[in-house]
């Protein structure tokens, strides 16, 4: 009851605010919102296929876009009318009285394999040309065309950019192993990226996509690897006990916790594996650093008061606040990429495990699952609308999608075995 | 060799006097604030101990009971236990070595005295509930803690090393009180 009073009043927040809507020229902000709407309202027509052959092209790319921009949560979709077209071109009038502030519309050609998409979106209200744009590829690209035309569009709409190109990495039992995986934002293009029959675990790619770090027991203990995904290059740690859990602070250098020392404590590890500094000093358990997106503070896990909360430190001062008062048992913060907010879980003393965001100074918690099982690992959509995580409310664990209010929570990617502990690249490809 | 053991025995208790009065049911090393008190009123209640010990519990014997030899029955010891050296377990998320931890921790440092070629890897594990990540971070603490408890008793650091499995390789794949508290340990894998 509680979570859909927060819900609600997640929706009215996004009803005060209006959606601005930058011009594709002059630069101006426009905004869209129709009244009583919180997502833009997108006529999106049909693709016309000059040559019959293309037809099924057409229609495959239709599919494309219509899902993709759906998955984004930011737009209601329909059809526009039938008099969408007169003799003067768009029929603005006719799409204004069916709801619509957007008209996207395009055609696709095939000219000895390649495959163009020629798109054109318009502003109703002010009858105005917002994109013309035309997308090329290779017929098995065809997923990478319409994304781009969908990143395109809503970077347009929203000032921000998307969730197109970006990719989750997580681990999945699949196989009998615990390998770590990659797939696109939607879950399509689903990659093993190793094969260690061993325990692989935590991955996370670097901001800028070059690097993978991971906890993997292949050498007999859980070490951390950090792989050169162009290379193929490893580096690791070589120090005795533990190290785990990695986090990037940049695209040069991850955070992981190492328990050579004795006490589980949180280091900066330079890509090649060289520890650059210590930056925990508690007694007890530091873990799971999560970082600002300037880099210069670091949320994390610590049981220095017996219980695990989630506490961060301004790594230039050293200073250290707790962050999380409520629930005895929070762990696996993620912080968000426009930097206002944690997201964490609690173990709760029914047994559930849920998701909460917080702000970075305390204020405005909110709780994001509830009544449905364990929720972990929640991790962050490179544009902050969305979080991953993980699910058992249909028996295995699986990943799930929600938007970041807590609204439209569904699965990610029907596959065998576990999916767990899934991460968000911040970087859009 | 009695007189060496007895002497490992006395040590221990020279030892554990120094601490406090609370000493001979928690770690040597790690007892103090840090210690986790009972953490959370769990979802379960924390458990009995596993297996009924023959030694005495709970205060601080005035006339030790001699540990035996190490033998591959009793407190310590299952069917995934094989090895010369017995496992220790724990409470529902807690590091503290318990009067049964504590008596099966000198058994195996009487071994380990015995048998100086050897060398004994501890795994910590846990079980399955809360989140993985924190669950691997308090193996590697269980694990150190016993570890911590063996070097007070004499065994060189040297020839423990420890790491952890979090909940990652369960004993008891099961769930309830009976499965989890068997997954909850430390495991002493010997090597040459």
């Amino acid at each position: 009851m509680q979570f859909i009073r927060y819900v609600v009043a997640a929706v009215m927040i996004f009803l005060c605010v209006p959606l601005p809507l930058m011009a594709a020229e002059g630069g101006e902000y426009i905004a869209i919102r129709k009244e009583g709407s919180g997502k833009i309202v997108i006529a999106l027509n049909k693709l016309d296929a000059p040559v019959k052959e293309e037809s099924r092209l057409a229609q495959s790319l239709d599919t494309i876009i219509h899902d993709g921009l759906d998955f984004t949560g930011l737009f209601t979709m329909i059809s526009p009318p039938l008099n969408v077209k007169n003799t003067s071109g768009l029929n603005f009038g006719a799409l204004d009285s069916v709801g619509a502030a957007v008209y996207a519309g395009g055609v696709v050609t095939n000219t000895s394999g390649t495959i163009s998409l020629d798109m054109e979106v318009y502003d109703i209200a002010g009858a105005k040309l917002l994109l013309k744009k035309t997308y090329n590829g290779k017929p098995p690209q065809l997923r990478t065309i319409g994304y781009a035309f969908c990143a395109d569009l809503v970077e347009l709409l929203t000032g921000k950019k998307s969730i197109f190109g970006s990719k989750i990495v997580f681990v999945s039992n699949k196989t009998g192993f615990k390998e770590i995986y990659e797939c696109d934002f939607d879950g399509h293009e689903l990659r093993q990226l190793t094969n260690s029959h061993s325990i692989s675990l935590t991955p996370a790619l670097s901001p800028d996509g070059k690097y993978l770090a991971y906890t993997d027991f292949s050498s007999g203990r859980p070490a951390l690897y950090i792989r050169d995904l162009s290379a193929g290059i490893i580096s690791t740690i070589n120090k005795s006990g533990i190290s785990i859990d990695p986090g990037w602070r940049n695209s040069r250098e991850v955070a992981t916790t190492l328990s050579f020392e004795g006490d589980q404590e949180i280091y900066l590890i330079k890509v090649d594996g060289a520890i650059s500094r210590r930056l925990t000093f508690s007694k007890g358990i530091d873990l799971s650093p999560s970082f600002s997106p300037d880099g210069s503070k670091m949320a994390y896990v610590s049981d220095q008061n017996g219980l695990p909360q989630i506490f961060i430190e301004d790594l230039q001062s050293g200073q250290v606040n707790r962050l999380t008062f409520s629930g005895r048992y929070n762990t696996q913060p993620s912080w968000s990429p426009a930097g206002d907010k944690i997201a964490y879980t609690t173990w709760e003393s029914g047994g559930e495990i849920n998701i909460f965001a917080i702000g970075i100074d305390g204020s405005g918690l909110k709780q994001l699952t509830a009544n449905s099982g364990e929720n972990e690992s929640p991790s962050w959509s490179p544009d902050g609308r969305m979080i991953v995580f993980t699910s058992n409310r249909q028996g295995s664990k699986k990943m799930y999608i929600m938007q970041s209010t807590g609204e439209n929570q569904r699965s990610l990617l029907p596959s065998d075995g576990e999916q767990m502990q899934p991460s968000w690249s911040l970087f859009c490809q | 060799m009695k007189n060496k053991i007895n002497g490992i025995v006395i040590l221990a208790l020279m030892v554990t006097a120094g601490c406090s009065s609370r000493s001979a049911v928690t770690a040597p090393e790690t007892s103090g604030s840090q210690a986790p008190s009972p953490k959370i009123s769990s979802p379960v209640t924390p458990p009995a101990p596993v297996t009924p010990p023959e030694t005495p519990t709970g205060t601080l014997p005035t006339e030790p009971a001699p540990p035996s030899p190490a033998s591959l029955s009793g407190y310590g010891f299952d069917q995934w236990q094989n090895g010369p050296l017995g496992d220790v377990f724990y409470d529902f998320d807690s590091t503290v070595l318990s009067a049964e931890a504590q008596d099966q921790l000198k058994q195996n440092a009487a071994w380990l005295e015995n048998n100086s070629a050897h060398k004994a890897l501890i795994e910590g594990h846990c079980d399955s509930r809360g989140t993985s990540e924190y669950n691997m971070a308090l193996g590697d603490r269980r694990a150190s803690t016993a570890k911590e408890y063996l070097v007070r008793l004499g065994v060189a650091s040297s020839r423990l090393e420890t790491f952890s499995f979090g909940e990652e390789r369960p004993f008891d794949t099961g769930k309830g009180e009976n499965a989890w508290a068997k997954n909850r340990r430390a495991h002493f894998v010997m090597k040459k």
